[in-house]
Order: C-alpha cells, then sequence, then structure tokens
C-alpha cells in the first residue's frame, strides 16, 4: 500500500513539478480552479438565489401548458422510447466487460473529489445588494460540511480497501447502464425535496418537513424503469431473429412521428362515422386486393389486366373528383398504383403472401390516419402552441433533422453534379444560406416568409419555422454530405456505370450509401448543432426550454412569485443542455470509433 | 426511315437532354422565384406596405443605445451603426478569440495534468453549452451588480455596475483618421525596408541587420508622427478633394457604360481564351455540342447582365454611384464617399460639433449669443456661445457658455441665434488644426439633467454596456474553444518526427513549438480557423438577445418601425454575404501564400 | 463478322490528343490482346468502346450499333459489354454476393433467387464460391479481381473489356487471373485485354496490337508479333519489357 501512495506520488511530482514553469502553472491553474469553484459555489447557496424557481416549474419546463389530465400521453411516450432504448440495447448487447476493480475505482476517485471540494468549499460568501452594499452570509456551515465529510470518507475507505480484497469480477458494460439509471429511480423514493406551500391568502409559506417528491413523477418512473429492463431483456432474446436490426432501426426513425401525433392529437372520434362509413370501405378495398393478388396469374383475368387496369384509372379519375369520402378516394388513388405493381411483384406464392400483408397494414394506417386526422383534437391548451418548454426543443430539433437531411443530399449532389446550371443553382443556395445567420432565417420565418405565401396560405410559427430550420441545416448538411461525395474514388461511378446502372440507382445504390457513411461523426456533431441552435427560437418568441427558464419563470408572480430569478434558472436550463450534448457527442465518438475499426 | 430515325433520336441525344433539362430545370426554378415574388406583390398591396427603400431616407425616431449616432438622423444612418457595432464585435472578436484559443489548444496539449485537465474541462462545459444560454448568463451576471445610481458621480479608474464595464481608454479625436492611415503607411514602408535588407544581405552577404533597421524606422517614424508629422498624409484628403470635384460630375449613363463593358470584356475574354485552348495545334479547332452549350451559356449571361445594367435596376444602382438623393435617399455615391475622403484625411480634418452633455444634461436650449462667425480661429475651451439651457418641461432656465471642443477654424455655423436646439443637433463645423489623435482618459459618471439617472460619459474612457460585454465574451470563448480544437489538431498533426528533429538540434520546447511546430501546424489550421471566424462573425447576431444594437438588431427595430421587412432581410444577406466573402478571401490568401513558401 | 468495329477514332483531353485515329476491327470470339507503353492511349481507348470516355471524331460500332450521344444506343452497348478495372472497382459496401447480384436485380430486372444462382455458379467459374458472403475488403487482390470479373459476366455480356486486370496485383496472384481469362478465352469469348502480360498475349491471344502516342503502331498474330515485328517501335518495345 505504501508503495503503491509511493508511486503515485511520484507520477504525480513527474506531471506536475517537472520545471519551474510547470510549477508554477500548475500553482496558478490550481488557484484559478479553486477560486472559480468557490465563486460558483458561493454564487449558488447566497440566500437571494431561490432554487425553488427551477424545482417548483419543473412540469413549466418540460411541457408548458400541457394539460395535466392528458400526462399519460407523455409519459407513454417516454415509456415507449425507453422501451425502443432497452429493445437496442439488448439486440446491439455489446461484449466488452468492465472489471469491478475498474468500477471501484472510479466510484474511490469520485469520492476523493467530492471531498476535496467540501473541504476547499467557501463557508461565507457574498452577494451585492441592490444599494451596492455587499451582504456576507454563511452558506456553508461545519455541520453540513461534516455531513458530508464523513459518509464520503467512509465511501472511499470501502472502495480503496475493496482493492485489497479478492473480490474480483466482471459485468457486461451493457448491464451498466442499468445499474447507473438504477440509482437515480432508487432515489426518487428516498430524497425528499422542499417544495412551495401556500396559505389561504396565497402567500408563500416555507414548509417545515422536507416533501417528498410528488407521487405523479416517482411512480411512472420506476414502471418506465422496470418496462426498460424488461424490453432489455426481451431484445436480448430477439438478437438473432433475421432482420430484427434494420426493424428496430425503422422505429427509431418513426418513433418521433408517432410520439408527435400522440401528443398533438386525442381524436374525438365519432363511432357511427367510422362503423357506417369506415369499415365498409375498408372492407371493400382489403377485398379488391386480396381479389387482384389472387387471382393475378390466372390465365383469363391476365389477358384483360391491362383493360381492368384502365378502367381502375377511369374509376379513380371519376372517383377523386366525385363526391365520395376522402377515405374512398384515397384508397381509389392507392389500390390503382397497387394494381399496377401487382403483377410485378407476385410470381411466388411468398411474394403474394407479402403483399397481402403490406396491402392490409397501409389501408389500417391509412383508416387510422385520415379519421384521426380529420377529427378534433381533445387537447386544449390555452393560448399557445401544444409544444412547450422541453418538447418544442426536441420537436425542433428532431424535425428539424428530419426536413433537412434529404434537402441536404439533394444540395450536396446537385453542387457536385457534373450539369453547369444545376451546379451553380445548388452552391448558390448553399452558400447563400450559409453566409446568413440562423437568427437572420428564423426572422424571416416569422415575419418575411408570410408574405410570399399565397393569399389565404397560413402556417404555424413552429412550422415555418420548421420550413427555415430545413433549408438553414440542409445547407450545412449538404456541405458535409459533399465532403463525403468527394472521397469516393472515380472507379465507383465507372463501374457502375459499367455494369449499365442508370444515374439514378448510381446514385442511390453505390455513391450514396458509401458517401454517407464517411460523413457519419460529422452528421452527428451537425446534428447536435441543430440541437443546440434550436435555442435560438426564443428570440422570435417560442416558447422552447431556453424561454421558459428565462423569460417565463423570470416574470413569473402567481401562483408563486419567482421575479427576477433568471440566473439560477439559467443554470438550470444550461445543466440539462450540457447532459444532453455531452453524451450524445461521447456516445457518437465511440460509434466513431467502432466504425472506424469496422470494414475497412 | 433513317430520317426519321435521326429525328426521333435526338430526343434521345445525351448531349441535348443534359442541356435541356438543365434549361427546364432553371426555367421552373424562376418561375417558382417568379411565382413566389408575385405572391408578395399582391400580399403587400393588401396590406398597404408596398416595397420601397424610402425609409432610408427618412428619419426613424427612435434612438440606439450605443453606436456612432445614438439619434440616427435616416433609416441609412442607424444601418449604418448596426454595421459597425457588428464589426466592431467580430474584429475585436477575432484577435481576442485566436489569441485565447491558441493558449487554450497548447494547454490542452500540456504535460502537466491539472493543466491539461482544467482545459479540456472548460472546452466540454462551453462546447457543450448553447451559445445564447452562456450569452444570457453573461448578461445576468453583470445584472448582479447594483445599479449606476448608487455611485456618486465623478471620475474612477475601473467601474463595474448593471450599466456595463467601463475603463480608461486612448479616446479617439477628429485627427484619428490619419493617424491610422500614417500608421499603416509606415508599417508598410518598415515591412519593404526589411525586404530591402534582405535583398542586401543575400545580393552581398554582409551583416545587414534588416529587422533592427526596419523596426527603428517604425518607431522613429511613430514618434516622429505622433508630435504631428502624421498630417502629412492629409495629402490624401487633398487629392481626394479634387477627385471628388471630379466624379461629381458624370452621370449616371457612365456607371451603367462601365460596368456593361466590364461584363462584356470578361466575358470576351474568357470565350476567346477558351476558343484559343480550342484553336492550339493538338485541338485542331474540334469543339464538342458541349463546348457550343459553354459558348453560347458565357453569351447569355453577358447579355443579361448587360440588360440588367441597362434596365431599372442598373439605373438604380447607378444613381446610387451618383449619389442621386432621389432613389434611394443616401449620400452613399462614389462622389461623396471622396468627399468623404477629403473631410476625414484632410491636413486639417473637418469636425462637425453637435450639441451635447455639456449643458448638463439639458434637453434644448435657446441660443443667446454666438459668438464664433465661420472662419475665426478658436482654441480649445474659447468661449463660442452662450445659450440658455432647458430641461424638457422648460421650468429650469440657466445660463451656460458652450467651448469649443478643438483648436481651429470654423467653418459653418449651423444655427442662428435665437433658435432653440436640441442635444445632438449639429451647431457648427471646425477644421480641427491642433489635437492629439488619440487622447488618454478615464471613465466618468454623470447625472442625466435633474434627473435621478446616471451614465457613463460619452469619450471618456471606454464603457463596455451590458450587452456589448454579454456577447462580446459570449462569442470569444465560445469560438476560442472551438479554435482551441483546431489548434491541438493542427499541432498534432505535425508530425512526431519533426518534434523529435527539433529536439536534437537542442532547442527548448517553448523554441521547439515557436521555430519548428507552430510554422507547420499553420498550415493545416488555417482553413478550419477560417470557418470559426465566420461563425463567430454570423454568432455576433445574437447580440439581438441581450439588446446590443447591432445588424440584426437594429434591423427588428426598423421593421418594427416602418414594416418594410423584406428590404431589411435583403440588406442583412447582402451584408452578411459581404463580411463572409471578405473573411475566406482573407484567409484565402494567406493560404495561397502559405502554400507558396511550401514549394 | 465483326463484332466491333472502328474508323478513325479521335479524342483530345482539353490541349492534349490522346488518340490519332484508330481503325481496327475486332470479330467474335476473337481475344485481342493491346499493348504499349503508359500514355499510349490504349486505356482511353478501350474506354471509349463502352462510352466510360466519350470519342470526338470517328466511329465506333458495337454489335451493328454506332456510338453516338443516343441514350438507347449507351445503354444497349453496356449491357453487352462487359469491363475489368485496374483497381478492380468492386463496393466496398457491399458483400461479394450483392456485387454480383446488384446489376442482375436493378439493370437486368431478374428476381433475387434466380441472380444469386447465377452469382454463385459465376463464383464457382472463377473458383471462390466460399467468399460469397464477404466483404471486398477483407479478400486478396486476386480474389477481388476474380470477383470483378464475375460481375462482369453476370451481366451476360457479349465482349470482355480488360482494362490493365493485373497490373495493381502481387505477382503471385496474377497467375490466378491470368487462368480465369484464360479459361473465358477458350470458352469463345470475344476479348480486348489491355496487359503488359506477354506470355498470356502469346498463349492465348488471337491478334496483339501495339500502341505509341496514340496511334495503332503494329498489329499482328501473337507468332508474327513477337518473333517478326515489322516495325522498329514494335522491336523497341520488345526489348524494353522482355
Amino acid at each position: 500500500m505504501v508503495d503503491l501512495i509511493k508511486k503515485n506520488i511520484k507520477s504525480l511530482q513527474e506531471s506536475l513539478f517537472s520545471s519551474i514553469g510547470s510549477a508554477a502553472l500548475t500553482i496558478a491553474t490550481t488557484y484559478l480552479v479553486i477560486n472559480f469553484f468557490r465563486g460558483m459555489l458561493g454564487f449558488a447557496l447566497t440566500s437571494d438565489k431561490d432554487w425553488l424557481a427551477v424545482l417548483n416549474n419543473m412540469q413549466l419546463y418540460m411541457v408548458q401548458a400541457y394539460p395535466e389530465e392528458d400526462f399519460i400521453r407523455v409519459w407513454l411516450s417516454v415509456g415507449l422510447t425507453f422501451v425502443l432504448a432497452g429493445l437496442s440495447i439488448g439486440i446491439w448487447r455489446s461484449d466488452d466487460r468492465v472489471k469491478s476493480s475498474q468500477v471501484f475505482n472510479s466510484f474511490f476517485k469520485g469520492g476523493l473529489g467530492v471531498l476535496f471540494f467540501t473541504i476547499i468549499a467557501p463557508t461565507n460568501a457574498s452577494y451585492m445588494g441592490n444599494d451596492g452594499s455587499v451582504i456576507t452570509e454563511e452558506v456553508f456551515s461545519m455541520d453540513t460540511r461534516l455531513g458530508i465529510l464523513i459518509p464520503v470518507a467512509v465511501f472511499c475507505v470501502i472502495f480503496f480497501s475493496v482493492r485489497f480484497t479478492n473480490i474480483n469480477f466482471t459485468v457486461n458494460s451493457s448491464d451498466m447502464v442499468f445499474f447507473y439509471l438504477f440509482i437515480p429511480v432508487a432515489l426518487l423514493w428516498f430524497i425528499k425535496l422542499p417544495t412551495i406551500q401556500l396559505d389561504q391568502n396565497n402567500e408563500r409559506i416555507i414548509p417545515e418537513p422536507l416533501m417528498p417528491i410528488a407521487d405523479t413523477t416517482k411512480i411512472p418512473w420506476t414502471i418506465i424503469f422496470v418496462a426498460f429492463l424488461v424490453s432489455y431483456f426481451i431484445g436480448m432474446y430477439l438478437k438473432n431473429i433475421k432482420s430484427i436490426k434494420s426493424t428496430m432501426s425503422l422505429s427509431w426513425f418513426l418513433l418521433p412521428l408517432l410520439i408527435f401525433s400522440w401528443i398533438f392529437k386525442k381524436p374525438q372520434i365519432d363511432m357511427s362515422v367510422v362503423l357506417g362509413s369506415d369499415l365498409p370501405i375498408f372492407g371493400v378495398f382489403l377485398l379488391w386486393g386480396f381479389l387482384v393478388i389472387t387471382f393475378v396469374n390466372n390465365s383469363i383475368f391476365k389477358k384483360y389486366y391491362s383493360t381492368y387496369l384502365g378502367a381502375t384509372f377511369l374509376l379513380t379519375l371519376v372517383g377523386v373528383f366525385s363526391g365520395l369520402p376522402m377515405l374512398a378516394k384515397t384508397c381509389l388513388l392507392l389500390i390503382a398504383l397497387f394494381s399496377v405493381v401487382v403483377p410485378a411483384v407476385s410470381t411466388s406464392s411468398q411474394g403474394k403472401r407479402s403483399l397481402l400483408i403490406v396491402w392490409a397494414v397501409a389501408l389500417v394506417t391509412l383508416t387510422f390516419l385520415l379519421r384521426g386526422g380529420a377529427s378534433d383534437t381533445g387537447i386544449v391548451v390555452p393560448g399557445s402552441s401544444i409544444f412547450g418548454g422541453f418538447s418544442l426543443t426536441w420537436l425542433l430539433a428532431i424535425f428539424g433533422t428530419y426536413v433537412s437531411f434529404p434537402l441536404g443530399v439533394l444540395l450536396a449532389l446537385g453542387r457536385n453534379s457534373k450539369l453547369p446550371i444545376i451546379r451553380i443553382v445548388c452552391t448558390g443556395i448553399i452558400e447563400l444560406t450559409r453566409s446568413v445567420p440562423y437568427i437572420t432565417w428564423l426572422f424571416f420565418a416569422s415575419v418575411t416568409l408570410a408574405v410570399f405565401l399565397p393569399a389565404g396560405v397560413e402556417f404555424n410559427l413552429i412550422v415555418r419555422v420548421l420550413m427555415v430550420t430545413a433549408f438553414f441545416s440542409g445547407a450545412y448538411f449538404a456541405e458535409n454530405i459533399r465532403g463525403g461525395l468527394q472521397s469516393i474514388p472515380k472507379g465507383q461511378y465507372e463501374a457502375a456505370d459499367a455494369i449499365g446502372m442508370s444515374p439514378f440507382q448510381k446514385i442511390s445504390l453505390i455513391i450514396m450509401p458509401q458517401a454517407l457513411r464517411a460523413v457519419i461523426p460529422t452528421l452527428v456533431s451537425s446534428a447536435i448543432t441543430a440541437f443546440k441552435d434550436s435555442s435560438l427560437v426564443t428570440i422570435i418568441g417560442l416558447f422552447d426550454f431556453l424561454t421558459i427558464g428565462k423569460t417565463v419563470i423570470g416574470n413569473q408572480s402567481i401562483p408563486v412569485n419567482f421575479v427576477g430569478h433568471d440566473r439560477e434558472n439559467l443554470i438550470f436550463v444550461a445543466i440539462v443542455y450540457w447532459i444532453f450534448t455531452f453524451t450524445l457527442s461521447r456516445r457518437s465518438m465511440k460509434v466513431e470509433k467502432k466504425l472506424g475499426l469496422g470494414e475497412r | 426511315m433513317k430520317n426519321g430515325l435521326k429525328a426521333l433520336s435526338f430526343f434521345r441525344n445525351v448531349v441535348f437532354l443534359k442541356w435541356a433539362s438543365q434549361i427546364i430545370f432553371l426555367v421552373g426554378l424562376l418561375y417558382i422565384i417568379w411565382s413566389y415574388i408575385q405572391n408578395a406583390v399582391v400580399n403587400l398591396e393588401q396590406t398597404n406596405i408596398a416595397f420601397s427603400w424610402g425609409w432610408l431616407g427618412e428619419t426613424p425616431g427612435v434612438s440606439i443605445a450605443e453606436g456612432m449616432y445614438t439619434l440616427p438622423n435616416s433609416g441609412r444612418q442607424m444601418i449604418q451603426v448596426g454595421m459597425l457595432n457588428m464589426l466592431r464585435v467580430t474584429v475585436t472578436g477575432i484577435f481576442a478569440a485566436t489569441f485565447l484559443g491558441t493558449f487554450l489548444g497548447i494547454a490542452r496539449l500540456s504535460k502537466n495534468y491539472i493543466v491539461e485537465k482544467t482545459s479540456t474541462g472548460l472546452l466540454e462545459v462551453v462546447r457543450n453549452v448553447p451559445l445564447l444560454v452562456q450569452i444570457f448568463f453573461f448578461q445576468a451576471f453583470v445584472l448582479t451588480f447594483p445599479r449606476l445610481e448608487v455611485f456618486d458621480v465623478g471620475t474612477y479608474n475601473l467601474h463595474v455596475s448593471a450599466k456595463g464595464i467601463a475603463f480608461p481608454w486612448l479616446n479617439r479625436q477628429p485627427t484619428a483618421y490619419l493617424f491610422w492611415v500614417y500608421l499603416l503607411a509606415i508599417f508598410l514602408l518598415a515591412n519593404r525596408i526589411y525586404k530591402w535588407r534582405v535583398q542586401i544581405l543575400e545580393k552581398e552577404g554582409r551583416e545587414t541587420r534588416p529587422f533592427l533597421w526596419s523596426i527603428g524606422i517604425f518607431f522613429g517614424l511613430l514618434v516622429a508622427g505622433w508630435y504631428g508629422g502624421y498630417r502629412v498624409m492629409g495629402v490624401i484628403g487633398f487629392l481626394a478633394g479634387y477627385i471628388s470635384t471630379g466624379v461629381d460630375l458624370l452621370p449616371a449613363i457612365f456607371y451603367q457604360i462601365l460596368f456593361s463593358s466590364i461584363a462584356v470584356f470578361i466575358g470576351f475574354r474568357s470565350t476567346k481564351k477558351f476558343i484559343d485552348s480550342k484553336k492550339s495545334e493538338e485541338a485542331q479547332g474540334i469543339y464538342s455540342d458541349d463546348d457550343y452549350f459553354k459558348i453560347i451559356l458565357n453569351v447569355i449571361v453577358v447579355l443579361l447582365v448587360v440588360v440588367l445594367m441597362f434596365s431599372s435596376v442598373g439605373l438604380g444602382l447607378s444613381n446610387f454611384l451618383v449619389g442621386d438623393e432621389i432613389v434611394f435617399k443616401a449620400d452613399w455615391g462614389v462622389p461623396q464617399f471622396f468627399d468623404g475622403v477629403n473631410n476625414k484625411l484632410y491636413w486639417n480634418p473637418e469636425a462637425k460639433i453637435v450639441l451635447d452633455a455639456q449643458l448638463d444634461g439639458m434637453k434644448k436650449a435657446e441660443i443667446i449669443d454666438w459668438i464664433a462667425v465661420p472662419g475665426t480661429e478658436v482654441t480649445k475651451g474659447d468661449v463660442i456661445a452662450i445659450v440658455i439651457a432647458k430641461d424638457l418641461k422648460g421650468d429650469l432656465n440657466q445660463e451656460i457658455s458652450i467651448n469649443a471642443k478643438y483648436t481651429g477654424v470654423i467653418e459653418e455655423v449651423f444655427v442662428s441665434k435665437g433658435d432653440t436646439i436640441k442635444i445632438n443637433d449639429k451647431t457648427y463645423d471646425i477644421r480641427v488644426t491642433d489635437s492629439k489623435p488619440l487622447e488618454l482618459s478615464r471613465p466618468k459618471i454623470e447625472q442625466i439633467g435633474t434627473t435621478k439617472f446616471k451614465k457613463y460619459a460619452d469619450g471618456f474612457g471606454k464603457s463596455l454596456s451590458v450587452g456589448y460585454f454579454a456577447i462580446w465574451l459570449g462569442v470569444v470563448l465560445y469560438t476560442a474553444i472551438f479554435i482551441s480544437e483546431v489548434v491541438r489538431a493542427g499541432i498534432m498533426a505535425v508530425s512526431k518526427g519533426q518534434s523529435e528533429a527539433g529536439l536534437s538540434l537542442g532547442l527548448g520546447r517553448g523554441a521547439l513549438l515557436r521555430l519548428v511546430v507552430l510554422p507547420q501546424a499553420i498550415r493545416v489550421m488555417l482553413p478550419p480557423m477560417g470557418n470559426q471566424y465566420l461563425n463567430l462573425a454570423k454568432n455576433t447576431s445574437l447580440g439581438i438577445a441581450v439588446a446590443y444594437p447591432e445588424i440584426v438588431a437594429v434591423g427588428q427595430t426598423l421593421y418594427n418601425q416602418e414594416g418594410q421587412t423584406l428590404p431589411v432581410f435583403l440588406i442583412w444577406m447582402a451584408f452578411y454575404s459581404t463580411v463572409s466573402l471578405t473573411i475566406s478571401t482573407i484567409i484565402n490568401y494567406y493560404n495561397r501564400k502559405m502554400k507558396i513558401v511550401e514549394r | 463478322m465483326s463484332i466491333i468495329q472502328t474508323k478513325d477514332v479521335k479524342k483530345w483531353f482539353g490541349d492534349f490528343q490522346a488518340l490519332k485515329g484508330i481503325t481496327m476491327d475486332v470479330a467474335e470470339g476473337e481475344v485481342l490482346v493491346v499493348c504499349g507503353p503508359s500514355g499510349s492511349g490504349k486505356s482511353t481507348f478501350i474506354r471509349c468502346i463502352n462510352r466510360l470516355e466519350q470519342h470526338q471524331e470517328g466511329q465506333i460500332i458495337v454489335d451493328g450499333i454506332e456510338l453516338t450521344n443516343d441514350l438507347k444506343n449507351i445503354e444497349a452497348i453496356r449491357s453487352e459489354v462487359g469491363m475489368v478495372f485496374q483497381s478492380f472497382n468492386l463496393f466496398p459496401h457491399l458483400t461479394v454476393m450483392q456485387n454480383i447480384t446488384l446489376a442482375q436485380i436493378w439493370v437486368r430486372k431478374k428476381n433475387r433467387a434466380e441472380s444469386e444462382e447465377k452469382a454463385m455458379e459465376l463464383l464457382e467459374r472463377v473458383g471462390i464460391p466460399e467468399q460469397a458472403q464477404k466483404f471486398p475488403g477483407q479478400l486478396s487482390g486476386g480474389q477481388q479481381q476474380r470477383v470483378a470479373i464475375a460481375r462482369a459476366l453476370a451481366m451476360e455480356p457479349k465482349i470482355m473489356l480488360f482494362d490493365e486486370p493485373t497490373s495493381a496485383l502481387d505477382p503471385e496472384m496474377i497467375k490466378e487471373v491470368l487462368d480465369v481469362m484464360k479459361e473465358l478465352a477458350k470458352s469463345g469469348m470475344t476479348m480486348i485485354v489491355v496487359t503488359h502480360e506477354m506470355g498470356f498475349a502469346k498463349e492465348v491471344a488471337d491478334r496483339v496490337m501495339l500502341f505509341d502516342e496514340g496511334m495503332l503502331v503494329e498489329e499482328n498474330t501473337p507468332e508474327e508479333f513477337f518473333n517478326n515485328p515489322k516495325s522498329d517501335r514494335t522491336k523497341l518495345f520488345l526489348s524494353q519489357i522482355l
């Protein structure tokens, strides 16, 4: 043990005090860091800060004005995300194993850090009153300090001494995720946080006992954690099923759309309409599709197939301009297209079966979407959009990426094209978009865009922002993808040409897959930037996460007065953004490493 | 039969298809743009706000918190303030961010555990928090300090309050422009002398001390300049005066013809070059279908430019350049430009003096006696006029004398006895004959009139408003972090062998970094560095969030006043594109220079 | 009946004239070896035959179809002419099997089972059926080139073009590729091979051509070409290479 300490001290000496300059730097930096920490902690703990302004407004932060009776939709969305995450972790379960000694060591080091910072924490801190006077008060009493120091010291000693025992086992690194997630969920049951209570006159009273966190948060999170765990095991079980991975990728792609519609609308469906009109139409078209698939290889039907096709198209044309219900019109269009495809695909019985499944699923989805989309929503949000707070931030980040990515691909291809006019136009669009800051585009969306739309056409501000974001992020994506395109050797184009592929096939089957794979890391960092940039909508008055912290809570006076407490909220907002972006960028770095080790 | 096939094959011709599809694409795109413009015209008609630039000439009637004019007299002047405020942050920010970023980048490569971890920690924090949040936080931080009103009126060395941060500064005098030009000139001269001495050294092989020579001459001239020598540069203003009179005579058609002929010349030259390349011995003058299309396209583009120059757009542009105030209500034409140079860079530059806070914060004043007439020579501090100062309600009268700000000859007086003038009204012009280009002064808190409000006095020290501080610190720190990554990557790209070779020559770590590693790393670093500068320039637009009046904020104020969103948006686009283009041109210039060195 | 006919084909790259009037024809089932120093235009010439490069003057007629800017003609010719490149140009993101089936499915519109059967057959023919599920990056150079040959054959071309198929290979791998090519020649495929492998030319070729500075210098049977060359340029070339 003594040797160990000696060794550590020696290496420390080498790294920190190798020369006079280095020693001076060490001391100066340490001094700066310690003082910065003391200042920050003192700033956070002085009595003019009210952290309840953050804690009490969690709901506002997350969903803004979303009605409380529909929270189940939010919880289900979060739950679904976690279930999918659990499945994915199970399916892509890594084979890396973490040594217990490593885990204990990191616990020990963390404990040491806490110890160090507890010791250097300031006892007194001062803040400036409105009259310029400096008020000093005790913020970190000896009791509190000891209250932290002693348990943490014990904790450290335990994990340090574990080193010298024989406890040595390895854990799967994927399993560790559950352990780390388990800690906060378990803490929800034990940690008690203060909440604000009001008396009859709406005066604020400081609650005597510490209140436990509301059950509305504790129980759902526990359920979600359990579901997460269960889906993890299911994922491990499903691991070897063919094409499960592509199914999962597709599910991840569709999940935001599902959550969006789920939170956006609670359809008030009139059952009589469903039974009277939707179901019969559904039945008729299901049967129609079934008949076509069954008899497509029948010789008589085959002979008159072109006549049948013509008749169907004619019927569709007539139907679309007649007074049929929307569902019937759309189904007609669909069956016409479907009939064209059928002969080509249903050559084998397997093809027929999968075609029938596709047809049924398409019809069900269509019926559901049309009926749901046409009905009124049961979610009423007074005076603002349904999405607000963190949900709006996510909406902007994810859908911004969704719409901008395809546009980015098109622009990149255009800029890389051999056709001069298309190349010049695309280059112009990309450069013009990129040379102007995002905020001016946001102003364009909020005040100017409406001018260009035909009279009578109006979009919600969020939609306009998404439209503009599509172009802005699209231009950045395009530049990244162009980098990937340029990295593809000329021989790949020639080989595709030589085997007779059409330009479209060449791009979609050969060039794009390779180009995208080459630029995944930069694309991820662009997406992270898009997430951070979504905070800019606060300037044009959308109620995103930042707006809630900066403006809404800072001006809140009912039911509790939090006017002027925007610094605490800003720190909280910064921490939340930091957690998300930091985790995302760390994950992407790991993925990048894995890709690098992979096929090339 | 065969002919029929040939006619049909026209539609399957690859070259034809290629160009036809492009032209259809272009026409479609233009049609879409045109239809949207049509929409805009209809929509604007309905809201009774016709697209116009007239507001550029009108007085917006709003004040700007900071900048060269706080009460701009026209929309154009307001935009100008916004642009300058933006450039102020951008230019100073680029230097600060480069310095800080390089420092942090080297710190991240340090072998010292604490230094390395601290800089990495800073990187991870700053990089992963949205810039806007950081800017808001810096703003909130300054707002923690007490309001300015709790401090006494007087002069301070360094002052922080909720109104901003103030510190001593070299303040600019009317002759400062002359001095800047002088500095630039002697810098170039010193550079030239350095090269000349090096040339001699290489030619004759004797020690010529080029560095000592150039730096000696530079400082010698600097000292000479500081004590009045800088006025030599007045020759520029002198010449500009003549040019101004000359170009004033040019009609708008001159510029139309000039631009058209430039377009024709460029088009002709590039086409000729293309044809010449085909005429060479090897190419034997054979053209493919593509080549014909290229030539046709070239001609079309040139024709388009010519037509555009003689359309209303070209006429507008030319009128703008002539300085015709009817179309744009702006005096930014070529003659005005030279006139401005003449005024600012004359031996005795002209200064327009406005009635300012000398009146102890009064809002208006009635002139009861104006002593100095045009042509008289005044010394700094002389009494020029006696006024009765009034506050807003007009119930507090006070007799005050106005003193001359600079020594010089009064050129023109804009007011006369009996007038009532307001603060920021122009009062007189003066040809400054004597003043130091820069004057060191300390910040001063003054009270605005009889109200309880206080502010940092203009022209005394430098005061950074809360908005300026927040946006400046925000963009500098944020960009510096990204630059530190660039620097780190650049240094790491220099191979280990280079460092080892340097170390084996006995260079110290510092010298190794300075002499071997950095010069090579800069080559790798320049292009990504340029990207970061562009980002910095664009990020300054977040100033609007902390009420810093840069171009976006000013534009927003303007369209809220006038309802002209579209022109404002076009101005934004033009301005930011110009700034971006300038930055990338400079970076490209250095990039090329570096590459030439490499050869 | 000649399957490829060219008349006075000329081609410029900017100021540089790469082909200075090539006139020749190839009969069906003939194996033609094209050799010459680097930069002599031989690669450019065969790339012109399937329109990877455009010739600017002259005529190229493949199987009765003239190569012009006509889209249909280009498509038709490309599906009849297979090409093997010096640097293989396999698609690195697809498995060997997918590399071979891709064009069959998307260009020839065959179904998957059928094209996979065909692919296996071809892989057996080139001797590497066991590598079907690997990615190109996991194969050796010789194996990659054999996959490239299989990929070209999958389109059932009438003519095969080889653009220096062995130049990028290690010596020990050249043989395995040449063996496949010999087998192909014996099966009666029309082949134009740009190569420096004189052994291959002697053994398999029906005719040998020498290109120099964009011109066709000599055209002869292999025996005559190697033993009794007509032009001095050929003699010089042979003395340098053998």
